[in-house]
């Protein structure tokens, strides 16, 4: 046979892609399983990093809004009905601006740039009549208000914008919305958490007595009510009663006057009864036996109203029982007998919690939470404002009408008034601070400024969680680690200090529901077979052959067969029947079947398993991969569902498809999705320490690098980048799905592990200066600076005039145009002037703002500002904005930046939360070197891991290595190594030998100062390396002279009004001690406050020096006879002047010294 | 008074030159000679870098200090540094360094007029002085990129932006600034002596000595598929790594080789930058370590040196 030349080629050829067939794929683990792991960018997909908040908020602007406008849809005239306003409908437009009478369409960008609130009207249709006979009138789109709209909410205008539209409105495209723009600054809504509303929850207070509470929350009305147990008697404590109230009397109220009836309904079992009986004897002893002695009973305990008297004086107690108690229990046609199962089954399992501990509910189990999101808070808000709105309206109509005479025709459409809504909206979310009367709220903080330090600290704040306590509580139980918080909250991501472990972020993967209709659910509940507590007898409400069901903390009634009902339930769950968030959960405790459809809990998604058999198949995996399929898709198919925590206990969850067993439910989609997005950075998580992993949480927002792609059009108040930011050598699958590849923050530093001219100490890490040189860790510091325009009241307004080539301040002001203003690229130094402002001296008397009066130059005084900067780096001019602010003032900004590179001091750290700063900088010919040539860019001191004992870390640096010599980027994902996102040491090191490393990553040096060998091998390799914030240029401080505070004549406090430095109280002890009197002396008076005294030795007080006499003079002598001159602090001095004017008189006994 | 005399005459063999790279041994001198001439190549040698930008008109994204940041750091062809002046002690100019013997002036001018995005490369430099100017290195691959393989990127321009700018080079050390470093490497290693003690080697069997030839990471031993023998196929690949004696020690057979460093030999690996051909890098490297010797001895001779040196001027005016 004849073989030709090329097909000898094609055949050499062939064979040698047959060898070098690459290793590490061959090494890869065989997946037996199922690979998931493209679902969960499929599902972030869909999701996108926030869309918790973006669902609540689309909630609320499709469904609540229009729910808080029907439920007060009505104003009328107090006696005449004819006269009324009515709401038929409301809609959010597109986000404007009101101009002059014309509207302009606004973007976010240009709502940063301009200090204006991108907010949306709100438009209502009503339906009025003015009493006359002009019959029944209609409007259409009357604007009550302007809503700030939420950024990629279904209401903006970047909603469903692909990746070009958005640059062209001047947006990032991988900025993840979620927050607002007020004023200009973009505010995020951090999600409250809270305990569940409308549950029972069984406790005890701060004495021990068990107690059950239930915290109300209906459309009409929120209220708290709680029975507890004190010494041996129930009583009931709520708001609209003065002193608690036995409960069996309240129980008598609501009719139920049989005694028996009520020890049925709670159970036969004596020892219930047993607990129950001096409750009982104490409604017999205060003589209540029937409803109406029991309401009047009740009626003397109604709360005496602080403001007025009301009116009707009967009946309080009866309606503060119908609608203040358990306010969620809905009453119908005066049925109070709901409420009375109700209070029975809350008795029932106090009673239960009395004899068996195990049954308290755990407060801080995340079942028993919820998370508020922005929509919900944002729908108090407006409800209470749209409230206050038509309440004004109304006194207004009662006011015009109530005059005889009136000037213009009475138009009640007129009334409705936008500015109440605009304004109550923008004020709350810019300060933060929820003051809602109506619903006695009163919380602070709850709206905060986006952190724009870094890309990933963006989205690690809006996914983070405020608590529901304040921070100083010393408790350790809300700060633990719940074991129920798994895949829900992070366990990694937690700040340190007072709000440790208060302070939570979502997980990857977690959602937070909304509010779903809930009559469809009630209406299939009776159908398959809820039997209706109204038509059962008291008896039969814990027979022992059912179990209760209970819908979002309602009591629907019993069934008989609960797993059969679930099962059903959750058969038409996942069969898209009802909403994929209803959690059917059967608690075989209580003997309770818990339905919910609630919003704000959290759910995570979950394979569904039968049998222990994945329903996802390889062809599913392949259908998703050819696009064919999607999220939803799988959701819709019944194979996978969301179950929240609550639920999660009826599941048996495998963490990998091959730890199914029989009994096995449901398969975790992938195990790193527990932790949250900003732990998802770190690599080898599951290597390093558990704290390690948390501090690198806090620091990687401190990180420097690129905000996002329009960061150079921002005009943030401080903004750090990177000149050089790259992309970590060693990657992790929450990497790639958060961008942060895109927007890194950070640099792959080529680390040696090794001690080195002893400036490494205490984590310190020397750098190499050739590195540095050639832009390593240099960065961007850009910074703002605001310059107003002001008008004022009388027609004057500030001027910016040419500045003045020659004089005195011409050195000022180089950097000034011919306009006033400072131009871009111009280097601006300490003392410069960047605009040239007059104000006039007179802003109050004369003419008025319409007209603009024309002043002569005298009349004006220089209101110049001047740059206020430290020496010792160069900043320039970046850019100057021109706009109009929110009161139609010039308003100009200035960008100015300094580019740094690192210096001794400036701090630095790894992914694992090893921060160090920089000790000192070293000459490259310094540095130890291999024989390949490769000289590293900083070194690391080899003590700071026996302590730290980051191993992922030492992982990283292998992983990198291996990564750089081979061509390909490693991952690290948590968990990763069964699942094939987590590169394996061996796998690492076979690439590393292969390439002509050692396998443990350590390297031969040679000395570079010396030029011997070093007597160890060096571990080396890269690290990825975040730039902190934190640089010595902004906190060095020192001084010699300088202000003094006014009173004391101290010296000043703090950098910034360049203070003194003080020598302390534990300073002044160990001087002291040494006996350096005269040092003492020296720091304590001489340095700080000096001060020369008249002492008149007769009577011990001080006098003053008279210009006049030459001499000092005791005022209180009334001569200068005995004085003598001392010096002391002015600060004592002034304590002495200040005790004399308590009417104490301190006096001074002078001796020879 | 005459002491032991330690001269020793170092040879230098070149073993491959390339304009920029190049390997040699250096032999008969200890680590001190080596490693000064390793640190004088890295930063003592002059070449030629931007130094001082002025910007007309940036529109570009990035900022002036980032462009000039770059400009720097692109490497210029630097054959004229040795004779140059440092503008510090250029008489010819009061200190400014704007003169032609002391610096060197580039222009640059691109402004983007159409949609697709405009590369600015080190090409647009233009340079006063035609010997002094950016490195090429299209030339050396030319067969792989022939599309109009374009030099350094500077920036990129979109439409409408724009950038004109002048700068002037100047000649530098490594020392200030390690864009005037004419080295990328410089490295050398002690030349390894392998003895392979044959008698122990012959009592493996042939899977012992394959084995133990793979425990190297590197190509060090291999076996003559001949007569199974083990020899040293090239002790230069040997990185001092253990791992070879550490398997001979786990096989039960210390001594199976005996490594050393000659302390008298290195082999010196150097590529350049670009700026001074590989070997001129050599050269003008053991001239000014030779100035800087003659700096010491001279002032070895003077009442300076007693108050710069102390005791150890007058050693080594061999007191």
């Amino acid at each position: 046979m004849v073989v030709r030349e090329d097909d000898a080629d094609l055949f050499n050829g062939l064979h040698e892609t047959g060898l070098n067939i690459d290793k590490q794929a061959l090494a890869a683990p065989v997946k037996k399983a199922v690979d998931k792991f493209k679902l969960v960018p499929e599902f972030l997909k869909v999701r996108g990093l926030v869309k918790q908040h973006l669902d609540s908020f689309n909630f609320f602007v499709r469904t609540g809004i229009k729910k808080i406008v029907q439920a007060n849809n009505l104003i009328t005239h107090s006696r005449d009905q004819n006269i009324y306003l009515r709401y038929k409908d409301v809609r959010i437009g597109q986000p404007s601006m009101m101009g002059d009478s014309v509207s302009d369409l606004l973007n976010p960008q240009k709502c940063r740039l301009s200090d204006i609130t991108y907010a949306a009207p709100i438009y209502v249709n009503i339906e009025y009549s003015n009493g006359g006979n002009e019959g029944i009138q209609r409007k259409r789109d009357v604007i009550i208000g302007r809503l700030p709209i939420m950024l990629k909410s279904c209401c903006c205008v970047l909603y469903g914008r692909d990746e070009e539209e958005l640059a062209r409105y001047g947006e990032c495209p991988l900025d993840p919305g979620g927050y607002f723009v007020v004023k200009g600054t973009e505010k995020v809504i951090l999600m409250q958490e809270q305990l569940s509303k409308n549950r029972i929850i069984i406790d005890t207070d701060q004495k021990g007595c068990v107690q059950a509470s239930v915290t109300s929350s209906s459309e009409a009305r929120k209220s708290k009510t709680v029975i507890r147990i004190e010494k041996e008697k129930i009583y009931l404590h709520l708001n609209g009663f003065a002193s608690k109230v036995p409960i069996m009397i309240v129980l008598k109220a609501m009719g139920m006057e049989s005694d028996q009836e009520v020890v049925q309904m709670i159970g036969r079992d004596p020892r219930y009864s047993e607990l129950l009986l001096p409750s009982i004897e104490d409604s017999v002893k205060e003589g209540v036996h029937t409803q109406s002695q029991a309401l009047e009973f009740l009626e003397r305990k109604v709360q005496k109203s602080q403001f007025y008297t009301p009116v009707v004086k009967e009946g309080r107690a009866l309606k503060i029982l119908q609608e203040t108690f358990l306010a969620n229990v809905p009453v119908h046609e005066n049925n109070l007998r709901p409420k009375c199962i109700y209070v029975a089954v809350m008795l029932r399992r106090m009673i239960e919690a009395i004899l068996n501990k195990d049954t308290l509910d755990d407060k801080d189990y995340v079942g028993n939470k919820r998370v508020e999101l922005s929509g919900q808070l944002l729908a108090l808000l407006f409800e209470d404002l749209f409230k206050t709105m038509n309440e004004m309206a109304h006194q207004k109509i009662e006011v015009l009408l109530s005059k005889t005479a009136r000037t213009s025709r009475f138009d009640i459409s007129q009334h409705i008034k936008n500015d109440c809504i605009t304004n109550g909206l923008e004020r709350a979310l810019s300060t933060g601070n929820w003051d809602i009367k109506r619903f006695r709220m009163n919380r602070k903080g709850m709206s905060q400024v986006l952190g724009r330090l870094s890309y990933i600290g963006t989205v690690g704040h809006m996914t983070r969680i405020a608590p529901q306590f304040e921070k100083s509580r010393k408790v350790s139980g809300p700060r633990a680690l719940q074991p129920s918080q798994w895949g829900m909250l992070c366990p990694c991501d937690t700040p340190e200090g007072e709000a440790c472990g208060l302070v939570k972020n979502l997980a990857l993967m977690a959602h937070v529901t909304t509010d779903e209709d809930e009559r469809p659910l009630i209406a299939l509940c009776y159908a398959l077979g809820v039997e209706d507590l109204e038509l059962l007898s008291a008896e039969e409400l814990h027979m022992p052959d059912s179990y209760l069901v209970i819908f979002n903390g309602l009591i629907l009634g019993k069934h008989r067969m609960p797993q059969t009902f679930a099962n059903l339930m959750r058969k038409l769950r996942r069969a898209g029947k009802i909403g994929e968030f209803v959690s059917i959960f059967v608690n075989e405790k209580q003997r309770c079947v818990y339905l919910a459809s609630d919003g704000s809990r959290v759910c995570r998604p979950l394979v569904i398993a039968d049998k222990g058999v994945s329903r996802i198949k390889e062809h599913h995996m392949k259908e998703l991969r050819d696009g064919v399929r999607n999220f939803q898709s799988f959701l819709k198919e019944g194979l996978i569902e969301y179950l929240d925590v609550n639920e999660e206990n009826n599941a048996l969850i495998a963490l990998y498809e091959e730890d199914a067993r029989e009994e096995t439910t449901h398969i975790e989609i992938e195990p790193f999705t527990i932790l949250g997005v900003i732990a998802g950075l770190i690599p080898y998580p599951h290597h390093n320490q558990s704290p390690r992993n948390t501090y690198q949480c806090a620091m990687g927002k401190q990180a420097m690098g690129n905000i996002a792609f329009n960061q150079l059009s921002r005009f943030d108040s401080l903004i750090y980048l990177l000149v050089y930011p790259q992309r970590p050598l060693l990657t992790t699958r929450t990497i790639e799905l958060v961008s942060y590849d895109k927007l890194g923050a950070g640099q792959n530093a080529s680390v040696a592990v090794m001690s080195y001219s002893g400036y490494d100490i205490e984590d310190a890490i020397v750098m190499n200066k050739s590195s540095l040189d050639r832009g390593f860790g240099r960065c961007i510091v850009m910074k703002k600076l605001v310059a107003i325009n002001q008008k004022y009241a009388n027609g004057t307004s500030d001027r910016i005039i040419r500045p003045q080539r020659d004089g005195h301040d011409a050195e000022q002001t180089q950097i000034l145009d011919d306009d006033g203003l400072a131009s871009p690229g111009e280097i601006i130094r300490p003392r410069d002037i960047y605009i040239n402002k007059q104000s006039p001296i007179d802003t109050k008397s004369g003419g008025n703002a319409g007209n603009t009066v024309k002043l002569k130059d005298s009349q004006y005084k220089s209101s110049k500002q001047t740059y206020k900067g430290t020496e010792g780096d160069t900043t320039v001019v970046d850019r100057v904005a021109l706009c109009t602010d929110k009161n139609s003032n010039l308003c100009i900004k200035y960008m100015i930046r300094s580019t740094r590179r690192p210096e001794v001091g400036d701090k630095f750290s790894s992914r694992h939360g090893q921060k160090g700063v920089c000790g000192t900088i070293v000459q490259q010919e310094d540095f130890p070197f291999s024989e390949r040539g490769v000289c590293p860019d900083l070194i690391m001191n080899p003590h700071g891991f026996p302590s730290r004992m980051t191993v992922g870390k030492m992982i990283e640096l292998l992983g990198s290595k291996a990564g750089v010599s081979c061509g390909r980027f490693h991952y690290g994902s948590a968990f990763g190594e069964p699942s094939g996102h987590a590169d394996k040491v061996e796998t690492i090191s076979e690439t590393l030998v292969k390439h002509g490393f050692s396998y443990n990553g350590k390297d031969f040096l040679y000395s570079g100062i010396t030029g011997e060998p070093l007597q160890a091998y060096i571990f080396m390799g890269p690290i990825y390396y975040q730039k902190l914030k934190h640089m010595v240029l902004d906190k060095m401080h020192a001084r010699g002279n300088g202000p003094r505070v006014m009173m004391t004549r101290q010296p000043t406090e703090g950098r910034s009004k360049n203070g003194g430095l003080r020598v302390g109280e534990m300073e002044r002890d160990c001087l002291i001690a040494y006996g350096a009197s005269m040092l003492i002396h020296e720091r304590l008076m001489l340095s700080s406050d000096p001060f020369e005294v008249q002492v008149c030795r007769k009577c011990g007080l001080m006098g003053y020096y008279s210009e006049k006499l030459k001499a000092g003079i005791c005022s209180m002598c009334k001569n200068g006879e005995n004085i003598s001159t001392m010096k002391m602090p002015y600060a004592c001095k002034l304590l002495f002047q200040e005790l004399q004017s308590m009417n104490i008189v301190p006096r001074l006994k002078l001796t020879d010294a | 008074m005459e002491g032991v005399s330690y001269q020793r005459f170092p040879k230098i063999k070149i073993r491959e030159v390339k304009d920029d790279y190049m390997k040699f041994e250096l032999r008969e001198t200890d680590a001190s000679i080596a490693n000064a001439l390793r640190r004088v190549m890295i930063s003592e040698v002059p070449t030629i870098a931007i130094d001082l930008v002025e910007i007309e008109v940036n529109s570009s994204v990035l900022n002036d200090e980032f462009i000039a940041h770059r400009l720097g750091l692109v490497p210029l062809i630097s054959e004229r540094a040795m004779a140059m002046r440092f503008s510090r002690d250029c008489d010819a100019c009061d200190g400014d360094g704007q003169c032609e013997y002391c610096s060197v002036e580039f222009h640059l001018r691109a402004k983007c007029i159409n949609d697709t995005t405009l590369d600015v490369t080190s090409k647009d430099l233009y340079s006063s002085d035609h010997t002094v100017v950016p490195v090429d290195f299209s030339d050396a691959s030319s067969t792989i990129d022939n599309t109009e393989s374009r030099g350094i990127i500077i920036v990129k321009l979109r439409r409408g932006q724009e950038l004109i700018l002048r700068a002037i080079a100047r000649k530098g050390i490594g020392k200030d600034h390690a864009k005037w470093s004419p080295a990328a490497t410089v490295t050398f290693m002690y030349e390894p002596e392998i003895y392979i003690n044959e008698e122990l080697m012959e009592t493996l069997t042939m899977e012992e000595k394959q084995e133990f030839v793979d425990s190297s990471p590197t190509k060090v031993f291999d076996i003559n598929p001949r007569n199974g023998q083990v020899y040293v196929h090239n002790a230069e690949n040997y990185a001092y790594d253990d791992e070879v004696l550490k398997k001979a020690e786990a096989m039960g057979k210390p001594g199976l080789v005996e490594i050393h460093a000659k302390e008298d030999s290195f082999i010196f690996t150097v590529e350049t930058t670009g700026g001074i051909k590989a070997s001129q890098l050599l050269i003008n490297a053991i001239e000014i370590l030779k100035q800087k010797l003659d700096a010491v001895r001279l002032s070895a001779d003077t009442v300076e040196a007693d108050e710069q040196f102390g005791e150890l001027g007058a050693h080594m005016r061999g007191g």
